[in-house]
């Protein structure tokens, strides 16, 4: 869904481009040096049937083809890449409570291949999407977007994967936070010291005090993964160590917090102090306070200061604090470093298993099988969807009829016919339509269309070859096409030079006197080709034969 | 009313078009941006402003402001 507004905190990042529907393959191979982010629904790339049917699929095979263009991509170009992943599908927990079924086996096997990939490669960040859509399976995917556009997630399920890519890529950008400046009274305790007193202190045991001993213990985890504590309060400062050093509750200790700032002075003028103190830029500031008038004093005093918005309920913040992604770092740590020893010790995945060095490559590696049927009774349903769908990959764009697709059925014979594509990663259906009109010596292409889902896949060459094979059975000599540009079919602007047609130029054109009448007769502009069929061969067909 | 509400959720999606108020003719196509993806958009907006929900035919067959407004007004919507 490509600008859709749910992008936004994408878009915001800067200027993006959005590739076309399945076109996955195409973009990982390509040259592009800026980052790029893979949406990956796994059931739209491979199909459940493949994995669920009895036997199993060779999901190690499976695996490999799918990620080889990543793997490659990662090894040429240093950008970020953010795969964003979800293999969600309705199951049955229940029906897998012995054992897990060979979907989840899938699944968990390419949650590690990716996170091994990552151990390799500095510049690839995982996004599990079905951890990221929390918002519960129902509001964020989609059936009707599924089989109304092929999109599916729903606006909220969009919205949430655009949080979350702009999140990392952010944290790729921008530096992470360094330290987590919080308030004391109702913040890091219940109740004011300076009125209750230290037994008077909500703190520990049951109820709000379990509540707000474990936010302490989330602060403690922020303090074990490198971030900085400082305190900013409002108070006597001898009260407030009393509490640090003699409250039973207490999970801080004094030695956490590298700066006490207890006076009472405002907040910014405190901050500014740490800051300088510490010589720490105020873009690395993260500040916590129960009080929504310090935090609006602090936005407009420090606004290079993250202050968040605390929600009232205290017993959110220990999660919320936890699954903050302001203090994420990406660095490499020499613990990080032995990890990924580990990691490839024990798996000899790429490197070794997969040999793709270039699309040719990767394409003959997914095993296409396509296949040819008749324009007649039986698709001429999916014909005409096709030709009222088809906007990108369409030489022509003639919207034909049902009923006008049905007398070209029984005029062209061969000469129209369907085109279905399966590989390795299952059954793409019905999605090509080629309608050549012969007369006499020489053929018209009329149309030929290929779905957006199969793309980049050289899958017009095969058509064009059936068509040439289809005509020379015919008797004919000539085959004439054309381009019309609609505005939105650049991506099959080339294809006719591409697969080696002559460019059509009255002076320097064959004599022959009907293949010159076709091409005068053809209206509507663009860009008008020939080839002569008795030495015409398609180029680039290596990847359909077995190689 | 409920032309000028749609009027504005239409603003908001193609920010860049000239929209005139109130034009019911508006359809896919009445400028460059608006095709057939870009209204998929424009509809789920609409569902999510009017809090109603169209089925996988209207999906594709809402095509113009004429068309919106009736679907909208066969769910009981008048604002």
């Amino acid at each position: 869904m490509p600008d859709s507004q749910a992008w936004s905190p994408v878009l915001e990042l800067g200027p993006s481009d959005f590739g076309s529907y399945g076109d996955w393959p195409q973009a990982l191979l390509s040259q592009t040096t800026s980052a790029l982010v893979w949406v990956l629904f796994l059931e739209d790339v491979i199909s459940p049937d493949s994995v669920l049917k009895p036997g199993g699929a060779d999901s190690e095979g499976l695996l490999q083809s799918l990620l080889a263009p990543l793997a490659l991509r990662l090894q040429r170009i240093s950008a970020p890449v953010v795969v964003a992943w979800s293999a969600a599908r309705p199951g049955s927990p229940i029906g897998e409570a012995r054992a897990p079924s060979p979907w989840r086996q899938l699944t968990r096997k390419l949650s590690d291949d990716l996170y091994d990939l990552a151990a390799r490669h500095s510049n690839l960040y995982v996004i599990p999407l079905d951890d990221v859509l929390q918002e519960g399976r129902r509001t964020t995917f989609d059936a009707r977007n599924y089989y109304a556009a092929r999109c599916r997630l729903s606006r909220q399920g969009l919205a949430a994967t655009a949080q979350a890519i702009a999140s990392v890529l952010n944290r790729v950008r921008l530096a992470a936070k360094k330290l987590l400046v919080l308030d004391c009274d109702n913040t890091l305790w219940g109740g004011i010291i300076g009125e209750a007193g230290l037994s008077g202190l909500v703190l520990g045991g049951d109820g709000m005090g379990k509540a707000f001993a474990d936010f302490q213990r989330a602060v403690v985890r922020c303090s074990r993964n490198g971030v900085m504590l400082a305190i900013a309060s409002k108070n006597n400062a001898p009260d407030v160590l009393d509490v640090f050093e003699r409250h039973p509750g207490m999970v801080l200790n004094r030695d956490d917090i590298v700066s006490f700032k207890v006076n009472w002075d405002d907040k910014p003028s405190n901050i500014t102090a740490i800051a300088n103190e510490l010589d720490l830029g105020l873009d690395s500031f993260v500040f916590w306070d129960d009080n929504p008038m310090e935090r609006e004093q602090m936005r407009l005093a420090l606004p290079l200061v993250t202050t968040l918005e605390v929600p009232n309920d205290v017993t959110i913040w220990p999660a919320m604090l936890d699954s903050l992604d302001l203090f994420t770092k990406f660095v490499v740590t020499g613990e990080d470093v032995a990890k990924t020893k580990q990691y490839k010790n024990r798996s000899a995945f790429l490197a070794q298993k997969i040999a793709v060095t270039d699309e040719e490559q990767f394409l003959c590696s997914i095993a296409m099988r396509p296949g040819l049927h008749a324009l007649g009774a039986s698709t001429l349903a999916r014909a005409s969807q096709l030709c009222e769908k088809t906007n990108q990959f369409n030489l022509r764009t003639i919207r034909h009829s049902a009923a006008s697709l049905a007398a070209l059925g029984k005029t062209c014979g061969d000469c129209a016919f369907l085109v279905s594509l399966s590989d390795r990663f299952g059954d793409h259906g019905i999605v090509g339509l080629v309608i050549a009109i012969p007369a006499g010596q020489v053929a018209f292409l009329d149309t030929l269309l290929l779905s957006c889902r199969v793309l980049g896949r050289r899958l017009e060459g095969w058509m064009l070859d059936q068509l040439v094979a289809a005509l020379r059975r015919q008797g004919c000599r000539w085959l004439v096409a054309q381009f019309i540009p609609s505005g939105r079919n650049a991506v099959a602007a080339g294809f006719l030079s591409k697969y080696e047609m002559t460019q059509a130029i009255p002076d320097s054109m064959p004599a022959d006197a009907e293949l010159r009448k076709t091409v005068a007769r053809a209206s509507g502009g663009g860009t008008i080709y020939f080839a002569d069929l008795d030495s015409f061969k398609v180029p680039h067909l290596k990847v359909f034969s077995s190689c | 009313m409920l032309m000028t509400n749609l009027t504005a959720l239409l603003k908001l999606r193609f920010p860049a078009a000239v929209i005139r108020e109130g034009d019911e003719t508006l359809q896919v196509g009445s400028f460059p941006e608006w095709d057939s993806l870009a209204n998929f958009d424009f509809l789920m907006s609409v569902e999510e402003r009017f809090n109603v929900r169209f089925s996988v035919d209207e999906m594709a067959e809402l095509k113009s402001l004429a068309d919106v407004t009736k679907a909208l007004r066969a769910q009981g919507v008048n604002e």
